[in-house]
């Protein structure tokens, strides 16, 4: 128990020395770049560079197991986040959207121009305020009715939306030629081609579309037992459901490399100066 | 230097391979702090080294920039930046080169952001692309950045019939009446292409639903890969094109390079990033390899 | 002499003058006829009130100039002009490229807008072909009288509308029937069954179960799902006094979850075992939260993790720290892009609609089936048109697609 305390001690020793040091260093290396802003500006530069290197560590040493020093970056990031959206929720869509709405006073004191007197800004206003009696544990039920209009809305304003682009234009989508291009065997055979647009790519592109999304559907009909053909259906779709995730995986994969390559370069660039 | 980091990353990613392949036949975990140290050196070598590799615009690609490249000039483009910090290293390569083609070709080019966070990466956009590299352009006249504004696809609800209901200034404080490339502008109906640059919500597909589709207008997106496939059902009819990922942003740098040789020597970071990509997307493939072959010959020595 | 060398030079004079002057007006002659000749005007012009909007608009088309490209080839655009009357004073609209035959023009339609456009008034338009010099062009004879006005139905948007009534037709009577008492069949979820299963598992091992509403709002499907099996989940978790942890991205979802565990408590009969801590709201910044939830996972070890709702990106980070932990995962999401991770990291998994099937089987609430067994319908209806739709195309019949069509 000493022992790890000590060894606790020393680590703690080691990393604050190895931040003063690396401030102190990037310091010394802003102020002598091209880009000089002065003395002052490199010692706050070099701080909020070193210190974003430091925390980025602290989140990476959670890879070999939890630590003080990811707990201390993870606290750090919830309380500011927390704070930044109270922040931004205050000044974007009260201050933003409502106040310039209802109050040429108000809208003169935050200095954000007045759009002139709209009675219906008074109704999300309201609604809001019944949203916050959810605090108050006798008149809390009514912020029930805030939420039922917050749902219905919501799903009217989208019904509408989905359905047309998700689902009418995705059928009319499916209207998909069997053969591209068709002139006969011969000129399939003639002018065949591996190129992605070429005439076998396309035709066989949308026998995948086809077939994908009539067995994906079967596999989400929920009224049938999967038995039969509707079974062997249910199968293919499930098989063409995975091969997609698979995809979507690897793009996925990709995704996660290029923020990995990203901080790494803020490391061994902004931090390090090893690359340029 | 390239070729030696390209030696170093084969033989020491190989051998380092080659011996999980070994432990893994022999049916011993492998511990997964291991793998990380994989993954970081796929990673960390390329950077250091400058491997990278040279990319080709795939169809979906070339149909965005073809479609800004064939636009009139002075044609009208919105460009939405609807990502945080957190997408940068992804997006933002794609926003950049965005911005470099638009005003190239002489667009008039609005700027908005339907994320908060959004909002300060429109600004180190514009001090960073526009005021070094176009410095003949005016705010006010050749671009202009209305900024933030909350409420999601409300904002493009309203938007779509007037602007001037949720912004009557710029981030300046301006007001659009008297601002140049606002005259004449009412809605989003009057921009020649919208493009949103994400990969949350609200992102490429929000655009399409509550603006692109309903008022008619060519939509393009730049999506993180994490996003890029939902987005796939879109094209073409509904969507112009699509930047999927680190790759799409690539794609299309190396596309701008072919065509305008004035950005010959622009920082190109989608090109950059492909050499890591590649590398550790092996090395991934590597393990899934080399994991399902443990796999399967355990599964025989099992009794 | 003198008078003879005087009437020479005189006449000389006359005769030099004139043609000096001929000569002139010859040079200047050659410079009319260089100037350039006014193009024809455009025809066939004609205006009507636009289409499907709520009106403070009209549409003009017109045959573009026969020397717009051909002929004279000196036009170089059109502006198109509108007057409250046919004589003026006419205002220009909008100047066009050359090569244009339409126009939409549109007005403001709040009257202290500098653009604004009344409807019901009475609008004439003409249209200029102009020139590359500014004072050669020619307009088109006037048009009008048109009016503006906005219509009630947008007609462009029928098949919207004919699919809306028949999935909110098809929702209702199938709701009905549910209510009435019929028993509408909904196949076997293999993720639900297993969820019972995994709370017996951390109520044998002493330890929490950890429930993730995701990060939707309260407003989402998926959370809206979510919370019926939280309910569930719940009432379970209150038979077996075993403990629960809900950290919520959500201010609202929170409120929500908050009653629902409480309602749920209250019909195991063990309300005093209720606590709000239980249900607690984190933060609602993405990465800040999962930190948190990883934390959580970490410390408390829950034996069981349940992710139903909205997920975004941290769905990989949550169900790979869970998996480290050593807890037995259920996952359902509608959000496709993360159903990979969460097949790969946890041991069961809804995919997209079997979320709300889930709901809709462990609640057999009428509302629930009878909403989910239209949805089934709405599929099969999709499959059907999609096959006659793919039949359709590949016999070379048109017709069918249009039905499609939407304008705008």
């Amino acid at each position: 128990m000493a022992n790890s305390k000590r060894i606790s001690a020393i680590i703690l020793i080691i990393v604050i020395a190895t931040f003063l040091l690396s401030w102190i260093i990037k310091a010394f290396n802003l102020e002598g770049s091209p880009n000089n802003t002065g003395l002052w500006f490199s010692i706050r530069d070099a701080f909020f560079i070193t210190i974003a290197a430091f925390l980025t560590l602290a989140i990476f040493s959670f890879l070999y197991k939890d630590n003080p020093y990811y707990k201390f970056a993870e606290h750090l990031f919830v309380g500011i986040s927390a704070a930044y959206w109270m922040c931004v929720g205050f000044w974007s869509t009260l201050i933003g959207n409502l106040v310039p709405n209802i109050s040429s006073s108000l809208s003169t004191f935050f200095r954000v121009p007045y759009k002139g007197l709209h009675f219906t800004y008074f109704v999300p206003l309201i609604l809001g305020i019944i949203l916050l009696m959810r605090l108050s544990s006798k008149r809390g039920w009514i912020s029930r009715w805030a939420l039922a209009w917050i749902v219905g809305t919501t799903s009217g304003l989208n019904l509408i939306r989905y359905l047309r682009t998700d689902f009418i234009s995705q059928v009319s989508n499916t209207f998909i030629p069997l053969l591209v291009d068709w002139k006969g065997v011969g000129p399939f055979f003639s002018h065949f081609s591996l190129s992605s647009t070429g005439q076998f790519a396309m035709t066989l592109s949308n026998w995948v579309i086809f077939i994908g999304v009539f067995c994906g559907l079967i596999y989400f009909f929920f009224s049938k037992e999967h038995k039969g053909i509707f079974g062997t259906a249910s199968r293919v779709g499930i098989w063409v459901l995975m091969i997609t995730f698979g995809a979507s995986f690897g793009y996925t994969v990709m995704g996660r490399v290029s923020l990995l390559v990203g901080r790494l370069t803020y490391l061994f660039r902004d931090w390090l100066g090893l690359i340029s | 230097m390239t070729n030696i980091g390209l030696i170093i990353s084969f033989l020491v990613i190989g051998v380092g391979l080659l011996w999980l392949f070994i432990l893994a036949l022999k049916g011993r975990e492998v511990d997964r702090r291991i793998i990380f140290i994989f993954i970081g050196l796929a990673v960390s070598v390329p950077l250091l080294f400058r491997i990278s590799f040279s990319e080709k615009a795939t169809p979906i690609v070339r149909d965005v920039f073809y479609k800004i490249e064939n636009l009139p000039e002075g044609s009208n483009i919105l460009l939405s930046y609807d990502y945080g910090p957190s997408m940068a290293p992804e997006v933002e390569p794609m926003s950049n080169a965005f911005l470099r083609h638009a005003l190239a070709k002489n667009h008039k080019v609005f700027i908005m952001c339907l994320w908060a966070t959004g909002q300060s990466l429109i600004a180190t956009a514009i001090d960073s692309i526009i005021k070094r590299e176009f410095p003949e352009k005016i705010n006010g006249v050749d671009y202009i950045n209305i900024g933030f504004k909350a409420g999601g696809q409300g904002v493009l609800n309203v938007i779509i019939t007037d602007f001037r209901k949720m912004y009557l200034t710029d981030v300046d404080g301006v007001n659009l009446d008297s601002v140049p490339i606002f005259k004449g502008i009412k809605s989003l109906k009057d921009m020649d292409l919208l493009i949103s640059i994400g990969g949350g919500f609200p992102g490429v597909k929000e655009w399409i639903l509550f603006a692109g589709a309903p008022g008619n207008i060519p939509t393009a997106g730049g999506s993180a890969a994490v996003a890029a496939p939902l987005l796939y059902p879109y094209y073409p009819k509904q969507m112009v094109g699509l930047l999927g990922g680190i790759k799409g942003a690539a794609e299309y740098e190396s596309e701008l390079k072919k065509v305008y040789p004035q950005f010959a020597n622009m920082p190109t970071p989608g090109i950059a990033m492909m050499g890591p990509q590649t590398l550790a997307h092996l090395v991934v493939m590597a393990f899934i390899v080399i994991g399902n072959i443990a796999f399967f010959v355990n599964r025989r020595r099992k009794p | 002499m003198k008078l003879k060398i005087l009437s020479i030079f005189c006449s000389l004079l006359l005769g030099i003058v004139p043609l000096a002057i001929a000569q002139e007006n010859a040079d200047t002659a050659s410079v009319d006829s260089t100037a350039v000749a006014s193009p024809a005007p455009v025809s066939q012009l004609t205006a009507v009130d636009t289409d499907n909007d709520h009106g403070h608009s009209i549409s003009l088309k017109w045959e573009p100039s026969p020397d717009d490209g051909a002929g004279l080839k000196s036009v170089i655009g059109y502006e198109v002009y509108r007057a409250e009357s046919p004589g003026g004073p006419f205002v220009i609209r909008a100047a066009l490229p050359s090569g244009a035959s339409s126009h939409i023009d549109v007005g403001a339609k709040e009257k202290e807008s500098g653009d604004y456009m009344a409807d019901y008034t009475d609008y004439y338009y003409k249209v200029r072909a102009i020139t590359a010099d500014s004072l050669v062009y020619s307009d088109s004879d006037v048009f009008g009288p048109v009016q503006c006005y906005g219509q009630w139905f947008n007609t462009g948007r029928i098949p919207v509308l004919v699919f809306v009534i028949g999935f909110m037709c098809t929702t209702i009577l199938l709701i009905q029937k549910a209510k009435s008492g019929a028993k509408l069949f909904v196949r076997r979820l293999a993720g639900i069954e297993a969820v019972d299963e995994a709370i017996g598992r951390a109520t044998e091992m002493g330890k929490p179960i950890l429930y993730v509403l995701g990060l939707g709002t309260a407003a989402d499907i998926a959370t809206i799902a979510s919370y019926t099996i939280l309910g569930r989940v719940a009432k379970k978790v209150a038979e077996y006094q075993t403990r629960l942890i809900v950290p919520c991205y959500d201010p609202i979802t929170m409120t929500v979850a908050q009653e629902t565990v409480k309602t749920a408590y209250a019909d195991a009969g063990r309300p005093d075992d209720y606590n709000e801590d239980m249900v607690y709201f984190v933060t609602q910044s993405q990465f800040a939260y999962v930190a948190a939830v990883n934390g959580t996972m970490l410390r408390e070890r829950p034996a069981t993790n349940i992710y139903m709702g909205l997920f975004y990106a941290e769905s990989l980070i949550l169900a790979e720290t869970g998996a480290l932990a050593g807890s037995i995962q259920i996952s359902g999401t509608d959000q496709i892009a993360q159903i990979p991770f969460f097949i790969v990291a946890c041991d069961y998994t809804l995919i997209g609609e079997e979320l709300y099937a889930a709901s809709a089987y462990l609640g057999r609430e009428p509302l629930l089936l009878g909403s989910l067994k239209a949805q089934d319908y709405a599929k099969a209806a999709f499959i059907v048109l999609a096959v006659i739709g793919f039949l359709t195309i590949n016999f070379g019949i048109d017709w069918f697609k249009q039905l499609f069509y939407i304008s705008n």
